[in-house]
């Protein structure tokens, strides 16, 4: 059976399960779906249909670390949602993390794209879940991105396939057609620069475990996407580096912690796009190790934020602050999070960030090399301090909070655990990696090197707050590129509607103007509702436009 | 508890964090560290590199509030 098809199953059964053994229910269905990374490599399922061989089931040295990072991420969003009661998230989200493993193992596009689909329609009821206006409505903006992304990829796929008669999940050139396409359809869910603005726009809408999951799955399986078919694409070193440096400046000024950490998460990716571009054997091994490692890092400062928000009501800087005495094992477990993905020694950012960074000075690439160095200065900033600092310290708290529920401590306890093992035993990470590679992190220049600039730039941060020169934080919106499609196009789209709305209604008007005056003389008809024309809805003005844009795509 | 814990401990952090800083200098006089590009190498390259980026990131980011920043219900209808 393909891996993570048991999870949709048990999902699906999961309401008629007694809510006490639910949670039980999920873990079991995780433990039955992660008993496939025993299989070993090959293929094991495929299946003719209409024409077409679609290879349901495929694992190889990629597949296999993305398979093992997604089962422990189903696993540590569960434990720490044993307290959440909400049926619809629970299904949600145990559907989306096995839609997302499934589509891990699709061997080609057309198996890829119904994955693809099921991780968007599946997680989407998690930002639902989040049971607010707000989220409702990033709930329907972020359905539209992510179906416009499968759109992409079929249209990429159905290209491919017309064009060279094979639509085997392999390596892309970017400058044929269907490659474009679906190079954006990837690019989408990898939240390239100005295609980024559903990721903070949804994840710190959605509710305190559904951010956990959401922050897992879809990203880091484009990631893998990319690696698969994009490997060594010079444009994606570049697209990587600015991913790394543009929000950096976001996080800074943003308030909404959960929403930092979601720039925080775009910011990572650019260092895995960027490993995916450089192509080498070392650069991939980079990008799979800081794929792992960061989905563990990444969902345990999500965690944190969502036990700060489980007890306090809010993740708003602004109004947070001395949680520490209230939720000192949250605090460490933040911090421990926090200096995981700063790249501390010891802790698995640095194990995994090394390798892009080292393949970088080893294909001597100055420039990308030093953006990197400069936006590690700049995770520091928002992941490592900013988020524990003001949270956790600041300034004292005046009411008093209680400590984060035990399933949640245990759940971030677990990633804590495996954050340090990882940094201070790599060697069972690079294990695991698609290539065979030696690589030594731990050199002492290296070492050196990357404690001055975390040590410095933490001084940084001491210097800037002393002299009152980091911005103090507001409640406020920071705009981002979702702002073209929340704003503009609607700026743009009402007065241009309206004005062809207002066309359409007068042309009805007249004809029914006309047909009274050729009808008027006979008395029968007069006033009958039979022959009055009414002028059309707004749905049916809606209908009536797309009937001509229909129109006009038939004549061309 | 009382109210200036929090004071103290960011004392005791900068006093510790200076400490460790300079020693890291130190140690760069002690060996020559090997890096990709040269410049690296300089005595000192990373630590004046690391505090002058997060002084740029802060206050450009700063900077940028001016052109990014809207109320906080901006987006509500």
């Amino acid at each position: 059976m393909i891996p993570g098809l048991v999870m949709i199953l048990f999902s699906i059964v999961l309401p008629v399960i007694p809510n006490y053994f639910r949670h039980p229910a999920m873990l079991l269905s995780v433990f039955l779906s992660s008993l496939s990374l025993f299989n070993g490599y090959g293929i094991f399922l495929e299946w003719d249909i209409l024409g077409l061989n679609l290879i349901l089931y495929q694992s190889d040295s990629l597949t296999f670390p993305f398979a093992i990072i997604f089962h422990i991420a189903a696993v540590l969003v569960i434990i720490f949602s044993w307290h959440n009661k909400n049926l619809m998230e629970q299904m949600a989200t145990l559907a989306y993390a096995g839609s997302a493993i499934g589509a891990l193992h699709a061997g080609d596009f057309f198996s890829l794209f119904i994955w693809w689909e099921a991780t968007a329609l599946t997680s989407v009821f998690i930002v639902f879940a989040g049971n607010t206006l707000a989220s409702r409505n990033a709930a329907m903006r972020y359905l539209i991105i992510q179906v416009s992304s499968g759109v992409l990829l079929l249209i990429g796929t159905c290209l491919m396939l017309y064009q060279t008669g094979n639509h085997n999940l392999t390596t892309l050139d970017l400058n044929s057609d269907f490659g474009k396409f679906i190079f954006i359809a990837f690019g989408i869910k990898a939240a390239f620069p100005l295609l980024n603005g559903w990721l903070q726009d949804s994840y710190p809408e959605s509710s305190v475990t559904g951010t956990v999951a959401l922050s897992a799955f879809t990203t880091k399986l484009a990631i893998y996407a990319l690696a698969r078919t994009f490997p060594g694409t010079d444009s994606l070193i570049w697209i990587g580096a600015i991913m790394t440096a543009f929000p950096v400046f976001f996080a800074v000024i943003e308030n909404d912690l959960r929403r930092v950490l979601s720039f925080s998460l775009n910011n990572q990716l650019g260092f895995m796009v960027v490993g995916i571009g450089i192509g080498t054997e070392l650069s991939l091994n980079g990008t799979v190790a800081h794929a792992f490692v960061h989905i563990i890092y990444k969902a345990l400062l999500f965690m944190s934020m969502g036990a700060v928000l489980y007890r306090t009501g809010t993740t708003k800087a602004s109004e947070l602050g001395g949680l520490y005495k209230y939720m000192p094992l949250t605090t460490i477990f933040c911090i421990v999070g926090a200096m995981s993905i700063s790249a501390f020694p010891l802790f698995s950012g640095f194990v995994a960030k090394s390798l892009i960074m080292s393949s970088l000075g080893g294909a001597g690439m100055v420039l990308i090399y030093f953006v990197l160095f400069f936006a590690s200065a700049g995770v520091l900033e928002h992941s490592g301090i900013k988020i524990p600092y003001f949270a956790f310290f600041a300034h004292e708290r005046k009411t008093s909070v209680k400590e984060a529920p035990l399933n949640m401590l245990i759940a971030m306890g677990i990633a804590a655990f495996l954050c340090i093992g990882i940094g201070v035993y790599p060697r069972y990470l690079y294990q695991i990696l698609p290539y065979a590679v030696e690589y030594q992190p731990y050199t002492l220049d290296h070492i050196i090197s990357q404690l001055q600039l975390l040590v410095f730039a933490i001084l940084a941060f001491l210097f800037l707050i002393k002299f009152k020169l980091y911005p103090s934080e507001i409640k406020s919106t920071v705009l981002n590129s979702d702002w073209f499609y929340r704003r503009m196009l609607p700026g743009i789209g009402r007065p241009f509607f309206k004005m062809i709305s207002n066309v359409i209604e007068k042309f009805y008007f007249n004809l029914g103007f006309v047909f009274n005056f050729l009808l008027g003389k006979s008395k029968k008809y007069n006033n009958s509702s039979f022959i009055k024309v009414t002028t059309p809805s707004f749905a049916t003005l809606i209908l009536i436009i797309v009937l001509f844009i229909m129109l006009l795509i038939a004549v061309i | 508890m009382k109210k200036n814990d929090l004071k103290k401990f960011g004392k005791i952090f900068t006093k510790y964090l200076l400490i460790i800083s300079i020693l890291l200098i130190l140690l760069d006089f002690t060996f020559h560290r090997h890096a990709y590009f040269s410049i690296e190498e300089i005595y000192g390259f990373p630590a004046f590199f690391g505090f002058i980026s997060f002084v740029f990131i802060v206050l450009v980011g700063k900077w940028l509030r001016k052109f990014l920043m809207r109320k906080e219900d901006y987006y509500d209808e």
